[in-house]
């Protein structure tokens, strides 16, 4: 028995040992020499193209299992017509007496003509766009990706459907998730390691140019990481040194895809672990603005460092995302306008994912950072658009938010984004929708509580 | 299929010019009425009344038959139709654009009586050209008195309140013996002079499909 078992076991060991070697020879080949040189095969283009083949045939599929069954499908993605606006009905109604011109109330108090603007808008509104009649439709179905957690028609799966979404499932947990984890695991362990080497060096063209090199070979690794498939539209605009690049906010990876092609002076707060490490070991090669927790609250502060960094024309451009939080891809919201203030000349950069390849968009309220990761590379690919538009300047006679919304504008209207007014900390606070009575009863237990006061004083 | 395609398209172009969609907006609007309308070519009041979104609205009658009122038209007929067709849902349509940057002053003050001109005729039921008191007191109640915080009682004297403040804006020497007919179209522009109304009688159209947008070459 054990002489049997001893050349059977030598022989697993050594197939494991070939498998194990052209596995990474591969990888190598295939994944990390083209990130050195920035060079690509091509290989994640085909790939994109056959999934779509496959989603589309899926998505015939389930249209055919809907059709037999004689039942609507719902579309996750519809068509939006108007872009609506969350605001409370206390909010909008003070909005609208505040810009009346009989008074100046501070408190939505008393009954006035113009109150009815809020709720003739609301219900052209809802006539225009309402949740139920546009999900639910006879039209083509967007396509189906194959992932459960985009899919909500699951009545009208045949076997065959069953069959390759498990398949892809087998692909993706099976695959793809461990050779991206891998990839992830060395492109950020060659980051560290490597900036801290260049980092040892005296300042000087050397330092810079190695350090460019090796911020855009991990980047790259990062990319493939996340078999994120990007399309870079008019690079002549690309940000150049003493400038500060702007652009909207969807995800976490937004920093990979940008730094992916050219370099840039990251701004943000220092953090703890891991994150830490990597930061630390970044400014060791090339100088990013790293602010303590303390230092974040000072507008001041930050804005001078930020000058300071503008003005000397050896350093990098600073990268900077405005909206100040992740925004879900349809829309750009509000851009702060502290990042305007400063005299730079500003390049301004939209982003914008395909959402038939899965959503990227990053709910901070509702997942965390490692389970957003996770969702990422278990998802097929990240396929998106930078455009770089040409840089703006801050005109005479425009303060900082009148440029910001200038920059906000430009940026939506390239991306295909809306082009929304609100602060996008207002994400955080859904306003809750009520029925007839409780609209009614809320209005008019603000007019009711006005004339209650009025009575006591 | 060919022909009537591009009928269609010409129509939509034809729209287009003369209300000041884009011609996406238009196809995007067009699919919109077909989803209300259950796939016929005209839309009537049952259709409309199935919305779930629009029972949450107090004044929902008066909106949906803001829609159907013939005044909105600006064709010069009054009264209402029983149903529309896809050019009067756009012309309805058209009184929620927003300004553009292009406008002169003289364009925006005619799309801000457009504007009002919706409201004041979404008041007037009768169609006479004045907001009576009892009209009035309809709007009010149909705001207020369901809920119960505000009786009909109440919900009378507020609209009271509010027409005998309007009178005394318009007509500030009012003879004892006089009688304030009602709030004409001009008084109804006075009152609401100084509201701004570019952000709140406005609803973005959206320009581009947003829902798939393809990766490749730029165009």
């Amino acid at each position: 028995m054990g002489l049997f078992f001893n050349p059977f076991n030598n022989l697993i060991c050594i197939l494991l040992g070939i498998s194990l070697t052209v596995w990474f020879t591969m990888l190598l080949v295939f994944i990390i020499v083209p990130a050195i040189f920035g060079v690509s095969f091509g290989i994640r283009r085909l790939y994109m193209k056959t999934l779509l083949k496959v989603f589309k045939w899926a998505t015939l599929r389930l249209e055919r299992g809907a059709k037999e069954k004689n039942h609507l499908l719902y579309k996750p993605y519809s068509n939006a017509i108007i872009a609506r606006e969350p605001t409370s009905l206390e909010e909008e109604i003070k909005e609208i007496r505040r810009s009346g011109s009989n008074r100046d109330l501070n408190s939505a108090s008393e009954f006035e003509m113009s109150d009815i603007f809020y709720f003739a808008r609301r219900g052209v509104e809802s006539i225009m766009d309402d949740e139920v009649t546009k999900r639910f439709s006879a039209e083509e179905l967007q396509s189906w990706n194959l992932l459960t957690r985009s899919n909500y028609n699951f009545h009208y799966i045949s076997l065959r459907l069953t069959v390759l979404w498990g398949l892809g499932l087998l692909i993706r947990y099976g695959f793809l998730l461990p050779l991206r984890v891998t990839l992830a695991f060395t492109g950020v362990g060659l980051l560290v390691f490597l900036t801290s080497i260049v980092g040892l060096l005296p300042n000087g063209r050397v330092k810079n140019y190695l350090s460019e090199k090796v911020h855009l070979m991990c980047y790259r690794i990062c990319v493939r990481a996340l078999t994120a498939i990007i399309t870079y539209h008019d690079s002549e605009n690309k940000p150049k040194n003493g400038g500060i690049c702007v652009a909207n906010h969807t995800s976490p990876i937004d920093v990979i895809i940008l730094a992916s092609d050219g370099c840039y002076a990251m701004v943000g707060q220092i953090h703890g672990g891991l994150m830490g490490v990597i930061q630390r070991s970044m400014v060791k090669a090339c100088p990013h603005i790293w602010f303590e927790r303390s230092e974040v609250k000072d507008r001041h502060l930050v804005a001078k460092r930020l000058t300071d960094h503008a003005e000397d024309k050896s350093k990098l451009p600073i990268l900077i995302f405005p909206e100040g939080t992740c925004i879900n891809n349809t829309s750009v919201m509000m851009f702060k306008k502290g990042s305007f203030e400063i005299e730079a000349k500003v390049y301004p950069v939209a982003i914008k994912y395909d959402p038939r390849f899965g959503d990227a968009f990053w709910n901070s309220s509702k997942y965390g950072m490692v389970s957003y990761l996770l969702r990422m590379m278990s998802s097929w690919a990240i396929v998106c658009s930078v455009w770089y538009l040409p840089p703006m300047f801050r005109e005479e006679g425009e303060d900082a938010v009148q440029f910001a919304n200038r920059v906000k504008a430009a940026i939506a209207r390239q991306g295909g984004l809306v082009d929304l007014l609100w602060d996008g900390g207002l994400k955080r606070g859904k306003v809750k929708d009520t029925f007839k009575e409780e609209q009614q009863k809320l209005y008019s237990k603000i007019l009711v509580g006005a004339q209650e006061d009025r009575s006591r004083s | 299929m060919g022909a009537s395609q591009t009928r269609t398209e010409d129509v939509f172009q034809e729209l287009s010019d003369k209300t000041g969609f884009s011609l996406e907006q238009i196809r995007i609007l067009h699919k919109r009425f077909r989803q209300l309308s259950g796939d016929e070519d005209t839309i009537s009041k049952e259709n409309l009344e199935k919305i779930q979104a629009l029972d949450k609205n107090p004044i929902r009658n008066q909106i949906i038959e803001a829609f159907f009122d013939k005044r909105n038209q600006n064709d010069g007929e009054v009264g209402s139709s029983r149903e529309i067709g896809f050019q009067q849902f756009v012309k309805v349509m058209c009184h929620f654009k927003p300004p553009t940057l292009k406008m002169t002053t003289e364009d925006k003050e005619a799309m801000r009586r457009e504007k009002l001109r919706f409201l004041f005729n979404m008041h007037d039921t009768d169609n006479d050209g004045t907001i009576t008191l009892d009209e009035y007191r309809k709007v009010v109640e149909e705001l207020l008195s369901k809920s119960g915080a505000i009786g009909l009682e109440a919900a009378k004297a507020i609209a009271d309140a509010a027409m005998l403040e309007v009178a005394s804006i318009n007509v500030p020497h009012m003879e004892p013996h006089e009688f304030y007919e009602g709030i004409t179209f001009e008084h109804f522009e006075q009152i609401l002079k100084g509201l701004e109304m570019e952000s709140r009688m406005n609803i973005r159209f959206l320009d581009v499909d947003t829902s798939t947008m393809h990766c490749g070459k730029s165009q």
